[in-house]
């Protein structure tokens, strides 16, 4: 047996062209807006940062340590996770080691000229 | 902003406790940390970069001037745009973004001082606008418009 349903009419939907997804109509703005803009700095800031870590490679550089603990090395490399900094050449009270790893954690501050 | 932090001393850096400065929490909780340029006198930049973990706490002493901004800007610059003046390159962007839009492609400004262009809002290009400084993670597009630029140049030529 047929039963009448009531029809609910809605609003009008989303463009007829796009999934209904617009990032520009207030409502997603009203959401989600300042998340996008929030996204977008923190972008531009991160690839700020990749450029100095770039721009960093084969530089002296002096690790400020804990403990008032300062040591030079070249900066040779750091990882996606801030886990540790790679560098080359880092000069201990007990010597210069060829190689080493900076844990993240260790390190306080980090400086380096450019040129 | 990162950048709006005055400089600080060397002499400040190695002794770390002075530092003051204050940024939102919420840029600082997932950042990697803060990085300073320092302008010694020699017209050398010394670049210190203090890690998220180890600062307490941020307070802007100064906002930074557009001479300020701009200079800042220019320190990463790729090697490239050095060899363009702002001026030069301003005029480069503002003649590929007009024969874009005269080939009825969709193109933004975006950035920092309107420095990159945004195609179609999947592909970016930064100074000095050649087919080097496209990127996009649409292949195709990039390839496309890399031709087109490589064209483009080529004519002005």
């Amino acid at each position: 047996m047929l039963v009448p349903v009531g029809v609910l009419r809605l609003p009008r939907g989303p463009e007829g062209s796009s999934r209904g997804f617009n990032p520009n109509s207030p409502r997603f703005q009203a959401l989600l807006g300042e998340l996008m803009t929030v996204q977008g700095v923190r972008a531009n800031l991160r690839q700020r940062y990749l450029q100095v870590l770039g721009a960093a490679r084969g530089h002296p550089t002096r690790f400020y340590l804990r403990a008032g603990v300062q040591v030079d090395a070249v900066f040779s490399a750091a990882d996606v996770d801030a886990v540790a900094f790679q560098v080359d050449g880092l000069r201990t009270p007990l010597g210069v080691q060829a190689a080493a790893l900076l844990r993240y954690t260790d390190v306080l501050a980090y400086t380096f000229p450019l040129e | 902003m990162v950048w709006d932090v005055p400089w600080v001393s060397r002499g400040q850096l190695s002794r770390l406790c002075p530092l003051q400065l204050l940024v939102p929490p919420s840029l600082l909780a997932g950042g990697v940390g803060i990085v300073l340029a320092t302008f010694l006198e020699n017209e050398k930049v010394s670049i210190s970069i203090v890690l998220g973990h180890a600062v307490q706490a941020v307070e802007i002493l100064k906002e930074g001037d557009d001479e300020m901004k701009q200079r800042l800007s220019c320190i990463f610059a790729p090697e490239e745009s050095k060899a363009y003046s702002p001026e030069e390159l301003e005029k480069r962007k503002n003649i590929l973004k007009t024969w874009l839009e005269t080939n009825h492609i969709p193109v933004t400004e975006q950035g920092e001082s309107g420095r990159t262009l945004c195609v179609a809002g999947v592909l970016t290009i930064d100074p000095p606008y050649g087919p080097e400084e496209c990127s996009s993670s649409n292949e195709i597009i990039l390839s496309r418009v890399q031709g087109l630029i490589q064209g483009y140049l080529e004519k002005q030529e």
